[in-house]
């Protein structure tokens, strides 16, 4: 009983960190219908600005400093690559995004190099005992602040005024462009919020229990990913129960990977994408995505 | 260092019409040392790599990589090493130092650009890589040291793992552990490994171990990719491990051992050599892994060679030092001792260097690396470890064994 406690405890606080990432591709998809592939080095930059500075300025300005740089690093790759793309095939938009991620992954991962640079969160490593179950502040923490950003971002789509702009102008670009939004603000806007977003899930992603900035980080937001696919790709709500799941199915799988020795050995590893699988075909557009619907 | 049984009749032969031929005596045979006795180089017979009286050797290195700061440190000892040091007092070895990044391709690319002008390969790091030109190494006739143990390396003419194979190392760690009564016969151990050839390595040794002494082992595959060790660590808890072996790479042990803390799990650690790194003291895990790691290391560390961290840290003022500066050290010591034996013969081509090379028998590299016992084709170079512990001391890990052969070095080494 102990063990499954445990795993589901780390389910939990795992997949609301994968939930966090998985926003950041919602809100920009809702924003522009593009897929963006650069979360994972937007959530490396944030975690390597972090640790750099913690040093040199404290840790809490770091913290301030890294989510602003992230934000800025998304809003520069929207402002010089995206925006100037407009009007071409989403498909291609996709792919350019993965070209960017490659260029500047391969930068943080050339500075990174194979030294693990700590981030001094002020609760460390201790943990927090509920009966006998164990978890690390730091993931308790980072599921609170999982929660209530998902709740101000699932409120601020339904009523602010650049919620409902975000959402005409996924829904119908021109018209919405016709009634007045500016579509460019509108995607310039997401992707700050998505750069931000990605910056927060490091902050905790690099405390304990998986401490330390490394190149590996980056492979966490690949993962995010069929979170917010099964999720729904323009469903906060469903990014939220996506990387629960995500975070629950591989936690269970790696922790009772003896039990499941018949499926062979690194389950665990294939587990969030045969969930998604899983899900896509019972429901194609995903947990909590709009159903396309097409007149004919 | 004396010649083997191995060496074959050409090494012989070729001593003997060249001592005949130059009067060039072979007194570094039995000599024991790395000084040679020739000191005109045109009395050796050359082919590729050398240069009037310079010896050219590749390094494909990290420099940028995933691997780039051990990459530096066993680049710059390379240097430091060669910059001090000459092939029988004649020779001096200029390296061609390559970037690959850590990537394979990159490697065969950066080789086939340089193969035509260096003699032997002073270093060739990571296994990927090691594996993607063994064809070439075979077929060119060259002479490599990698910087990774796994046993099919081993495997590769000419390639001269510095020490003992992952399995035999970890095997090493159990003796220790078993003789200082922090494990005992039939007690259950957790082993997380990597999948992928270094992983299957150490885990073989822990399953030889295992069968030797009735341990129930709990097995936990992960990819390197994977960063959260939490439901392993859970997994070990509820089966009620006496013991945590690691056979993966420092960010995994920092998150095993945040998570053993935060999870109770209060017992020693064991790990493959890869899995410390320095930057690991000043992280979350420090106490943990000051108190409670072990690792099993074909390299010694820096309080038994403060001469050596001396040296390094003038001639490289702005590096933090890892043990990586010993790996590059102790496989330069190899080179020069194989580079001087072929010297000894008279032949400094190719095949000469591998004949010398095939020949090395118990090298003794002043205790920086283990003791080598020579280089048999799918044999473990060495059956000896060091034992050391994590501790602020540059380097960040002080010796607590000196080297050793565990009791189940010797079946396990082939």
């Amino acid at each position: 009983m102990t063990q499954f406690l445990s795993l589901l405890l780390n389910g939990i606080s795992l997949g609301a960190m994968y939930a966090l990432i998985a926003l950041g591709f919602v809100i920009i998809f809702k924003a522009s219908e593009v897929v963006s592939f650069t979360q994972g080095s937007l959530l490396l930059l944030g975690a390597y600005s972090i640790a750099r500075l913690s040093e040199p300025i404290g840790f809490y300005p770091a913290v301030l400093v890294g989510i602003l740089l992230t934000a800025l690093a998304a809003f520069l790759i929207e402002r010089l690559v995206i925006n100037r793309l407009r009007g071409a095939p989403v498909i291609s938009l996709a792919i350019v995004t993965i070209g960017v991620d490659i260029i500047l992954l391969t930068e943080l991962i050339r500075r990174i190099g194979s030294d693990i640079l700590n981030v001094p969160h002020p609760w460390g490593s201790e943990s927090v005992r509920i009966g006998e179950v164990g978890i690390s502040q730091n993931r308790l923490i980072a599921t609170g602040v999982a929660g209530v950003l998902i709740i101000v971002f699932f409120a601020a789509f339904k009523y602010s005024s650049w919620g409902v702009a975000m959402r005409a102008s996924a829904e119908d670009g021109e018209t919405a462009a016709l009634m007045g939004i500016r579509l460019g603000r509108v995607s310039a806007l997401a992707w700050i919020v998505a750069g931000a977003l990605a910056a927060v899930a490091a902050l905790f992603l690099v405390g304990a229990p998986t401490p330390g900035v490394s190149a590996a980080a980056y492979t966490v937001a690949l993962r995010a990913f069929p979170a917010a696919i099964l999720g729904g790709l323009d469903s906060t709500g469903g990014a939220l129960v996506g990387g629960l799941l995500i975070g629950l199915a591989e936690s269970f799988a790696a922790g009772y990977q003896d039990q499941l020795l018949f499926l062979g050995r690194g389950f665990g590893d294939v587990v969030p994408y045969v969930v998604m699988i899983a899900v896509l075909l019972v429901r194609p557009s995903g947990l909590f995505g709009t159903k396309e619907l097409t007149r004919v | 260092m004396k010649l083997g049984k191995r060496s074959g009749s050409a090494v012989v032969l070729t001593a003997v019409l060249v001592t005949a031929a130059t009067g060039c005596s072979n007194k570094a045979q039995d000599s024991g040392g790395g000084s040679a006795a020739s000191g005109d180089a045109s009395e050796v017979t050359t082919d590729v790599g050398v240069e009037g009286n310079t010896i050219n050797l590749g390094v494909l290195t990290d420099l940028t990589g995933v691997f780039a700061a051990l990459g530096n440190d066993i680049t710059n000892a390379n240097t430091m090493f060669w910059s001090d040091n000459k092939v029988c007092d004649t020779y001096d070895v200029k390296l061609d130092v390559q970037d690959t990044g850590y990537v394979p391709q990159q490697g065969v690319q950066l080789y086939s650009g340089m193969k035509d002008s260096i003699l032997a390969m002073q270093q060739t790091i990571g296994s990927p890589i090691n594996t993607a030109l063994a064809p070439e190494y075979t077929s060119d006739q060259i002479v490599n040291f990698p910087s990774a143990w796994a046993q099919t390396l081993t495997e590769i003419p000419g390639t001269g793992v510095v020490g003992a194979t992952y399995a035999v190392e970890i095997a090493n760690g159990y003796d220790y552990m078993f003789q200082k009564g922090l494990l005992k016969e039939g007690d259950t151990v957790g082993h997380i490994y990597f999948e992928g050839e270094y992983g299957a390595n150490g885990l073989a040794g822990t399953q030889a171990v295992a069968k030797e002494k009735g341990l129930k082992v709990v097995e936990a595959q992960i990819k390197s990719t994977d960063q959260d060790m939490s439901s392993q660590i859970t997994q070990f808890k509820a089966a009620g491990v006496n013991m945590v072996a690691l056979t993966v790479a420092p960010t995994q042990l920092a998150s095993a051992a945040v998570a053993m803390e935060a999870q109770g799990l209060d017992v020693p650690i064991l790990g493959s050599n890869p899995v410390f790194a320095p930057g690991l003291l000043a992280g979350p895990a420090a106490n943990k892994i000051k108190q409670d790691l072990y690792v099993a290391s074909p390299v010694s560390a820096f309080d038994q060679h403060e001469d050596l961290l001396k040296q390094y840290q003038a001639a490289y003022p702005d590096a933090t030092p890892s043990l990586g500066v010993l790996v590059g050290v102790g496989m330069s010591e190899l080179m020069k001792q194989v580079l001087d034996s072929a010297c000894d013969n008279g032949d400094l081509t190719r095949q000469g260097v591998l004949d010398a090379f095939n020949g090395l028998e118990n090298v003794d590299t002043n205790d920086v690396v283990v003791p080598i016992r020579g280089f048999e084709p799918g044999k473990s170079p060495s059956l000896e470890s060091f034992i050391l512990q994590p501790a602020d001391v540059p380097g960040g890990a002080k010796v607590v064994q000196d080297a050793f052969e565990g009791q189940f070095a010797a079946a396990i080494a082939g």
